[in-house]
C-alpha cells in the first residue's frame, strides 16, 4: 500500500489525468443511463395511453352487453373495459369535431356501440396486443376491433433505435474507458521499466510489482465512477426539470456500477502491466 | 551439492549474443564462507557469469546451481527465490531511478518484509558506513558515480544476504574510495558471507577467505 501511494504521487500528472478521463467517460455513460431509464418511462407513460376499440354488433341486444363485457375483461392483458353507448359515442364524436357537423343527424345516430379496452403494462407491445385484437375479434358479438398500429409500431421502433444506439454508445464509452485506463497505466509502467529490471533483480515478484498498479487501476475505476455519479446528483440538485420526470438509477445499481468501474479498473492494470513481464 | 556450495557451475558452454564461444566446460564452486575473485579482461565473459548466476540467462549446456537449486533450470520460483539471497553491485545491479537513496538500499528488506523499525535501524546504519546520510533522500539521477556505486554497496549489504556479487569493484570509484570498499570486502568475507567479486584487474590486496581464479579461453583457471 505505501508503494501504492508512492506510485499515484510520483507519476502524479498521469494519475490525475487518467481519473479524470475516466470519471468524464463514466459520466458521460451515467448521463446515457439516466437518459435511457428516462426514455423508457417516458414511452412505457405514453404507451398506457393506448386504447382499443372493440365494436359491438348491431344484432347484440343491450340486455347482453354485461356478458359481452365479462368475456373481454377475461382476456389477458385487458386491463380495463369502458363501455361506450350509442349516445356516448355520439358526445364524443361532438366533442371531437363539433356540433356543426352533425346537421342532419340530431335524431339519427348511426353510430356503433363500442367497448374502450386499455391494457396491463407487460402487454403493451405489438406481439400482444395483436393477439388480444384477434381474441377480440373472435368474440361473437363484436364486429371489429380498431387501434393505432402505426402509431405503435412507430413508437416500438423508435425505442429499439434508442436502446440499441444506447447499447452500442455505452459499450463504446466502457471500452474507451478500459483503453484510456489501460494505456495510461502502461504509460506508467514504460516510463519505469529500468525500475522493474532492476527490482526483479533484486529479487521482487511479480504480483510485489504489480500489485500496486493493480490497485491504483481498481482505486482510479471506482473513485472516478463515484465521482462521475457525485457530479450528477450535484448538478441535479441545481437543476429542476419540470416538463417531465428524470429517472434516477437506485442507489443499489449506483453501487454495483462502481464495484464494476473498480473491476474495469483492475482489468485495465493488469492489461498495462501484463505485457512488461512478458 | 553439499548445502555449503553457495555457487557451483559444471561444464557450462555458453556462446555471446553475436555466437561467439564465451564459456567452454566453464566450472567454478563457491563454498559457503569463502571468497572468489575472478578476473577477466573486457569481454571475457564475466558479466555473463553474473547473468548465468541470477539466472538472466540460461548455458548452451551444463548446470548452474546457487544455493542448492537448479537455477539454469529457469524456473521463476528459483530464480527469484536465489536472487533475495544475492546482494549485487555493478554491471547489472543498477538503482531503480524513481526510488530514493534511502528507498533503493531498504528494498531488499521490503522484500523480505521487514517491520519499520528494522529497516529504518539498518538503514540508518547504511548511511552511516557508506556517508550517504545527505544523499537519503535524492534520486539516483542526481547522485555521482562514486555515490551511485556507493548505494548499490550499502544494499547489497543491508539485508546479510549469504551471498554477494560485486562486478568491477574498482568501476566510477577513486583511490580513497575504493581502499574503504576494499575495507568493507574483507570485513564482509570475514563476516561468513560468501563473495564473488569479477574484476578486469588483480586487486590491489588479498580479500581474507578468497581464491582467486582467471578466464582463460571460455574457462576458469
Amino acid at each position: 500500500m505505501r508503494e501504492l501511494g508512492r506510485n499515484i504521487f510520483r507519476n502524479f500528472g498521469t494519475t490525475s489525468s487518467s481519473f479524470l478521463s475516466l470519471m468524464l467517460l463514466f459520466l458521460l455513460f451515467d448521463l446515457y443511463w439516466i437518459g435511457a431509464g428516462t426514455s423508457e418511462t417516458f414511452y412505457t407513460d405514453l404507451l398506457s395511453e393506448l386504447r382499443m376499440e372493440a365494436f359491438v354488433s348491431e344484432d347484440v341486444s343491450d340486455s347482453t352487453v354485461p356478458l359481452l363485457e365479462a368475456d373481454i375483461s377475461t382476456i389477458e392483458g385487458v386491463l380495463t373495459t369502458t363501455y361506450m353507448s350509442r349516445s356516448q359515442a355520439r358526445e364524443e364524436l361532438e366533442r371531437l369535431i363539433g356540433i356543426d357537423f352533425l346537421v342532419g343527424y340530431d335524431t339519427l345516430n348511426p353510430l356503433p356501440r363500442s367497448f374502450v379496452l386499455s391494457f396491463a403494462a407487460d402487454h403493451l407491445d405489438s406481439p400482444h396486443i395483436e393477439g388480444i385484437a384477434s381474441e377480440l375479434a373472435a368474440i361473437d358479438g363484436i364486429d371489429d376491433v380498431s387501434f393505432s398500429r402505426r402509431w405503435l409500431a412507430k413508437a416500438e421502433t423508435t425505442r429499439i433505435v434508442i436502446r440499441n444506439g444506447g447499447l452500442v454508445l455505452g459499450v463504446l464509452i466502457l471500452l474507451a474507458a478500459l483503453i484510456s485506463s489501460t494505456n495510461n497505466i502502461r504509460l506508467m509502467t514504460r516510463a519505469r521499466a529500468v525500475g522493474f529490471q532492476q527490482m526483479r533483480l533484486v529479487g521482487a515478484g511479480r504480483l510485489f510489482l504489480a500489485a500496486p498498479f493493480l490497485v491504483e487501476g481498481l482505486l482510479i475505476g471506482g473513485l472516478s465512477a463515484a465521482a462521475g455519479w457525485w457530479l450528477v446528483f450535484l448538478a441535479a440538485g441545481k437543476i429542476s426539470f419540470t416538463l417531465f420526470e428524470i429517472v434516477y438509477p437506485s442507489l443499489e445499481d449506483i453501487v454495483f456500477f462502481c464495484l464494476g468501474a473498480a473491476l474495469l479498473g483492475l482489468l485495465s492494470g493488469y492489461l498495462g502491466i501484463r505485457r512488461h513481464f512478458q | 551439492m553439499p548445502a555449503s556450495k553457495v555457487i557451483e557451475l559444471n561444464n557450462v558452454f555458453l556462446k555471446s549474443d553475436r555466437g561467439d564461444q564465451l564459456f567452454r566446460d566453464l566450472n567454478l564452486s563457491l563454498d559457503a564462507g569463502r571468497a572468489a575473485v575472478v578476473v577477466g579482461g573486457a569481454g571475457s565473459g564475466k558479466s555473463s557469469l553474473v547473468e548465468l548466476l541470477i539466472g538472466a540467462r540460461r548455458p548452451d549446456s551444463g548446470s548452474v546451481e546457487a544455493f542448492g537449486e537448479l537455477i539454469s533450470s529457469g524456473r521463476q520460483g528459483i530464480i527469484r527465490k536465489t536472487r533475495r539471497k544475492i546482494g549485487g553491485v555493478g554491471g547489472l545491479f543498477g538503482l531503480v531511478p524513481s526510488f530514493t537513496v534511502a528507498e533503493n538500499i531498504t528494498y531488499p528488506l521490503v522484500l523480505k518484509v521487514e517491520n519499520r523499525k528494522t529497516i529504518k535501524n539498518s538503514l540508518f546504519k547504511m548511511l552511516t558506513e557508506f556517508s550517504l546520510l545527505q544523499q537519503a533522500g535524492e534520486y539516483p539521477g542526481k547522485l555521482t558515480r562514486v555515490e551511485k556505486t556507493l548505494v548499490q554497496f550499502a544494499r547489497a549489504a543491508i539485508a546479510n544476504q549469504p551471498l554477494m556479487i560485486i562486478d568491477e569493484p574498482a568501476a566510477g570509484l577513486d583511490s580513497s574510495t575504493f581502499e574503504r570498499i576494499l575495507d568493507f570486502l574483507a570485513r564482509v568475507s570475514l563476516s561468513g558471507r560468501s563473495l564473488l567479486i569479477l574484476t578486469s584487474d588483480t586487486l590491489p590486496r588479498d580479500i581474507p577467505n578468497a581464491d582467486t581464479y582467471k578466464f582463460s579461453n571460455g574457462a576458469l583457471l
